[in-house]
């Protein structure tokens, strides 16, 4: 059962998957760091993603790469509107947005079941083939999903630490009044922060779309998850939400294929309570 | 709490309450329709669970995994009921006393967390818990359920005669619900909500409290849960969801969270309008999430807030500082 190839591709399945965790939980957190709204609609923002893949690349045919970054931004947005009507009254008001961010969750998940139906779609895959590296098996839309993932990822470090606006959100995570008081426009650092933050999400919901299924429900599983990783990780940590969707995405991998699905959610919820009861800053958070 | 207010506001208050009083005791009586009973008495058996999240929630804790107990005490008294041939009564306390075992069990453990972490660690246990009820299959049926449910007793087996059961069990957990928040404990309640190191330098057990609370609010939902299963004719998990939770949640928060009427007002209202947009099931959710929005947003602290805007209004129109 342990052998190469099957490690392997629980390997390279963890890899992707974690990817992937990892693009929707530093969505969630920075909307929680920057603006201390825990965002219950994030899922609904993911699965919007999976639907403007689905028809960027399903229906038009539009080339994957144009298709995937061109569908996260259309996602992102659009979302600015929402930002405007919804979040904007919600900031730093941690209970208040929890509550009025399901009633959104809901609204979006609804009027996408009125829009399409309940049925599931399915994606076309982004690449066909598989590589044969000496006998390690690496299917091609795997490894192209992890290439587009890594390639965002590493844009938004170089982003946060290289850029002055990205320094001027880092300031604002940490104190908004006194960024403020410096000079940031704080105004402008949320807008940019929830578009980058549902840009990330909306991505990775088309990642998981072509992974998984599309569904207007799509979106329950990568809330939870984002939770999970964000638990892990600890709340407002940018590498803790790294270090999360990596140990969340590899024990998925490895549990699902070796001992079923249902024990690896056992596990990874159970892990992640008793993370919460003897450490709830997470790994990499920091006590409050 | 101590009357401060001035005596004409009490008798307001009491002549509200009788009068609620009689509208619940005539509602079956208003129509013939027994569509409005049974709404009647969802709407009822609502504010039992939303009652007693209150008296968590007064402690400062929002908890995600109420139905998920509710969910133990109903699947409890129906297994009880089937394999033990117990009778239903005694099947219905088992199974209160069950989830409130189990909440006095969690309880120490989870109530040391507070905020943001009490909720999320909730949201999980309450996943859990019903996932439990997922794969235990040979107990409770999988995603199924049960769905040869125990005869309804003999006592209860009219849409009219169901009702006032209901009705008086819930007016039983609500009683037990308002004492517990007017009496002193209920100040420790409020006490330790607001500043839980202070309330333990004067001497209140914050976490004795809490857990105690907890435990009372697991067992009394479980009276919902038991009667809830014969309203619907069946049991199985999607009926003990987050979703569920998160509406008992709703109700505390829409209607009011720190007075107890809140989560009465809220029962009804969330429970009653999907109903009227029956026929419409995506639409209804979509306007009650929009409902959500901006009742958060304009009235932060639930709708008893538009009662205070409105007499405060009342007042500037007639020339008076507030009341």
């Amino acid at each position: 059962m342990f052998s190469l190839p099957v490690l392997s591709q629980v390997l390279i399945n963890g890899l992707s998957l974690g990817a992937i965790y990892i693009l929707v939980a530093l969505g969630f957190t920075l909307l929680f760091g920057i603006m201390r709204v825990v965002n219950f609609a994030h899922g609904a923002f993911a699965m919007l993603g999976g639907y403007a893949l689905y028809y960027l690349y399903g229906v038009y045919k539009v080339p994957y790469p144009v298709a995937i970054l061109g569908g996260a931004l259309l996602v992102a947005t659009v979302s600015l509107a929402l930002e405007r009507l919804v979040f904007r009254w919600f900031y730093h008001k941690m209970f208040q947005s929890m509550i009025a961010l399901m009633g959104l969750n809901m609204a979006l998940v609804y009027t996408c079941v009125m829009i399409w139906d309940v049925s599931e779609r399915s994606l076309p895959a982004a690449a066909e083939g598989i590589l044969d590296l000496g006998g390690v098996l690496l299917p091609a839309d795997r490894l192209v999903i992890m290439g587009i993932a890594i390639v965002v990822l590493a844009a938004f470090w170089l982003f946060v630490t290289h850029t002055r606006h990205g320094l001027a959100m880092r300031a604002a995570a940490l104190d908004v009044e006194i960024a403020a008081s410096q000079g940031v426009n704080t105004g402008f650092i949320y807008k940019l922060a929830f578009f980058i933050a549902i840009f990330m999400t909306a991505l990775a919901g088309g990642l998981y779309a072509q992974t998984y299924a599309l569904s207007p429900f799509m979106g329950e599983r990568p809330l939870m998850v984002a939770f999970i990783v964000v638990i892990l990780g600890g709340m407002g940590s940018v590498s803790g939400a790294a270090l999360g969707g990596l140990l969340l995405g590899f024990a998925e991998s490895f549990l699902s294929t070796f001992y079923g699905a249902s024990v690896s959610a056992f596990v990874s919820f159970g892990v992640v309570i008793a993370l919460l009861v003897f450490r709830p800053w997470g790994l990499l958070g920091k006590p409050e | 709490m101590t009357d401060t207010r001035k005596p004409a506001a009490v008798r307001l208050r009491w002549i509200a309450a009788a009068a609620m009083a009689v509208l619940a005791v005539l509602w079956p009586l208003l129509s013939a329709n027994t569509f409005y009973v049974t709404l009647g008495t969802m709407v009822v058996l609502s504010m039992i669970g939303a009652s007693s999240l209150n008296l968590i929630i007064r402690t400062g804790h929002i908890s995600l995994a109420h139905a998920a107990f509710m969910g133990v005490a109903a699947y409890v008294c129906v297994l009880l009921q089937i394999h033990l041939q117990w009778a239903f009564v005694p099947a219905m306390l088992a199974g209160c006393v069950a989830s409130g075992l189990l909440g006095l069990l969690l309880g120490p453990v989870v109530l040391r967390l507070t905020g943001k972490y009490f909720v999320l660690v909730t949201f999980l246990l309450g996943e859990i818990i019903r996932m439990v009820f997922l794969e235990w299959r040979s107990l409770t049926g999988g995603a199924n359920g049960i769905e040869n449910m125990p005869p309804v007793p003999s006592f209860i087996d009219t849409p009219l005669s169901f009702y006032y059961f209901s009705l008086f069990v819930a007016v039983l957990s609500i009683g037990i619900v308002w004492r517990i928040l007017c009496s002193e404990t209920g100040r420790a309640i409020d006490a330790v909500r607001e500043a839980d190191r202070i309330a333990e330098c004067s001497g209140i057990p914050v976490i004795r409290l809490k857990v105690a609370m907890f435990a009372l609010a697991c067992a009394l939902v479980g009276l919902q849960g038991a009667l809830q299963v014969y309203l619907v004719r069946g049991i199985d998990p999607s009926g003990f969801s987050m979703e569920v939770s998160l509406g008992m949640v709703v109700m505390n928060v829409l209607g009011g969270m720190y007075y107890l009427i809140g989560p009465l007002l809220g029962a009804a209202f969330m429970v009653a309008l999907p109903e009227l947009l029956r026929g419409y099931v995506e639409l209804q959710q979509v306007i009650f999430g929009i409902t959500l929005i901006v009742v958060m947003a304009a009235l932060p602290g639930g709708i008893i807030d538009l009662a205070a805007m409105l007499r405060r209004a009342g007042a500037r129109a007639l020339g008076r500082s507030g009341s």
